[in-house]
């Protein structure tokens, strides 16, 4: 009876430090009030059924203009796989009670030489945001051209969750990851599950990484092995 | 205290999510729990398989039709979904004997998802051999046999062919048929091959000089998977070097969505434009495709396109006019789509055994 107790009363106190430090959260995405550059650089690397193993790398910058809107660009270039894109976001960042909310819209192109197409998505979300975890929902128009054809999807529900060990103000940190889009992809639905991490050195410097299996199929389709691939980077702030 | 409530609050709608996620996943039959991260069937086993009875029987597929038979045509149906009636099934095999169709595809889904609707597959493949053999296999009679041999023919192959005389069981109904999803779940696939054999495979019709290529491809994952995507590279299919008129494609599951309101998922990206390429490099005169119980026909980069509708008497309690399609391909090459109804409506439990059937409780 006694462990029991002791049990619940640590669960209890878990909880509690879990929240105040909830409460303190500020906010990872957010302006900082101080550095209003962002740029992060990463390479990728891993196994994909259909173009073998791959390697690639990535670039964005960010810019806050205040602790509401902020703009995003990035580079993708994925060499094994002959895949060259590159997208610009607008974000819109505000509080709803204890919750962080992110309104942004997004422009990706894609260039899939291998297999001469090319791909424009359109993108609009909403991040719900807490210490510990974000969702996201939105909806995607993907559009592909292939000689002289081209075809636009009907929306598509794009849906993303994501849980973190420790809040997001801590220094280091590990997450799970489920959704149907990366950060130069988006899928019907195809759902891609990982974990991911970072380790903050200090303000202005930041490394990041992330495991993600992108299978083929879902629901009922038994899902399939597709993609594996592992991704490292770093995060510098600036004024 | 205020914040111990508020944080228990949150946690208890998550996990209220999570269970009720779980609960919605586990309920139904039709979607694998597990199955949403990632399948315990692989693409890869079924594809190797396959390719060890095509290894084999490959040659004997193949159609060598008759001088008098100048255009000939073909059924194609998808996604039926038997459960205790196998009826749509046996009507779409009977629709294709009276109408001297030469044989009969299937997108896949055949059964659904439970190994006791697999028998009643097994009742509609049963019936159709049994019709099937009566209109068009003969006693093979020349100076070298004779009926007590015990050799049959089929009246429209051409005596030079390899599969020309077979004694009588083992003539069966020509239906091809590809694994859909619902045929893999909860081990469909050990059913499926033992009635089927094959989900990758391939066969051409011969019709005086010309050949048309059949090509089936298996997606039932979602994908082609590693082994099937080298085997179709390394042109492991054996009618690469024919002089090939048409090419006809069939799989599951589908490229293009014609509604916004079905969550099945279609290929990953560099797969999707992997197959538009490679159908573009096949010269496909049509690529059939299933599992979203939906019409769509389009041409995309000289393909045309057909997803057809499923041929399921949930779906389509009274039938329809436009459930299979006819493809008559004519003398000069060109194709004809046409569609084709089923019309039966499925019987009752006390019908079915009043007829013989063998119906289980749900």
């Amino acid at each position: 009876m006694k462990s029991l107790q002791r049990i619940l009363l640590s669960l209890l106190l878990m909880s509690a430090t879990c929240t105040a430090l909830a409460q303190y959260y500020s906010g990872e995405h957010t302006y900082d009030g101080e550095n209003q550059n962002e740029a992060s650089a990463s390479v990728t690397t891993g196994k994909n059924i259909i173009t073998g193993p791959c390697i690639g790398n990535t670039v964005h910058y960010k810019h806050y203009f205040n602790d509401h809107w902020s703009v995003d660009g990035g580079l993708n270039a994925q060499y094994t796989k002959q895949l060259y894109g590159f997208k610009a976001k607008g974000e819109y960042h505000f509080k709803v009670k204890s919750f962080h909310m992110f309104a942004s819209a997004e422009l990706l192109y894609n260039r899939y030489f291998k297999y001469k197409t090319n791909e424009i998505d359109g993108n609009i979300s909403i991040r719900f945001e807490r210490g510990y975890w974000d969702i996201t929902l939105g909806e995607t128009l993907i559009n592909y051209t292939i000689g002289e054809s081209g075809y636009t999807e009907l929306p598509t529900l794009t849906f993303g969750a994501h849980a973190s060990l420790r809040p997001r103000t801590n220094n280091w940190n590990v997450g799970l990851l489920f959704r149907n889009y990366d950060d130069f992809y988006y899928e019907n639905w195809n759902i891609n599950w990982g974990l991911d991490f970072y380790y903050r050195f200090n303000p202005r410097w930041k490394m990041f990484g992330e495991f993600n299996i992108r299978p083929a199929g879902s629901m009922s389709q038994l899902a399939s092995k597709y993609e594996t691939t592992g991704k490292v980077g770093v995060i510098y702030r600036w004024k | 205290m205020e914040i111990i409530m508020k944080t228990s609050y949150t946690y208890i709608l998550f996990t209220a999510t999570l269970l009720a996620a779980s609960g919605l996943f586990s309920s139904c039959e039709k979607v694998s729990p597990q199955g949403v991260l990632l399948g315990n069937t692989s693409v890869d086993d079924r594809v190797k398989q396959s390719m060890l009875f095509y290894t084999y029987h490959g040659d004997d597929m193949d159609w060598y039709l008759v001088d008098s038979i100048e255009e000939y045509s073909f059924l194609v149906g998808s996604d039926s979904h038997i459960t205790f009636d196998p009826g749509r099934l046996s009507e779409m095999m009977q629709t294709g004997i009276e109408n001297d169709d030469l044989f009969y595809c299937h997108l896949g889904d055949l059964a659904d998802t439970k190994p006791e609707y697999y028998y009643n597959t097994q009742v509609a493949i049963y019936n159709g051999t049994r019709d099937w053999r009566f209109k068009y296999i003969k006693p093979l009679i020349d100076e070298y046999h004779t009926p007590e041999d015990g050799m049959y023919y089929d009246k429209r192959i051409i005596p030079t062919s390899r599969n020309y005389a077979k004694s009588w069981e083992r003539w069966t109904v020509p239906f091809y048929p590809v694994a859909g999803n619902h045929d893999i779940t909860h081990n469909g696939w050990s059913l499926f091959c033992q009635q089927f054999h094959t989900s990758f495979y391939e066969f051409t019709v011969k019709v005086g000089d010309s050949y048309d290529r059949f090509i089936f491809l298996d997606s039932a994952n979602g994908t082609l998977g590693d082994f099937q995507i080298d085997a179709i590279e390394d042109k492991a299919l054996q009618n690469d070097d024919k002089p090939i008129r048409n090419t006809f494609t069939f799989t599951h599951t589908n490229i293009f969505r014609p509604t916004m309101n079905e969550f099945a998922s279609t290929y990953c990206r560099e797969e999707l434009y992997y197959l538009l390429n490679k159908l573009e490099e096949w010269d496909t005169t049509i690529a059939f495709w299933g599992h979203v119980h939906a019409w769509d026909d389009r041409m995309f980069n000289g393909v045309r396109h057909i997803t057809m509708r499923s041929m399921n008497f949930v779906d389509h309690p009274n039938g329809g006019d436009n459930l299979l399609v006819r493809v008559t391909v004519k003398k000069d090459g060109t194709c004809e789509v046409s569609p084709v109804g089923l019309y039966s409506k499925e019987r009752s439990k006390t019908e079915l055994e009043s007829l013989g059937y063998y119906v289980t409780t749900k």
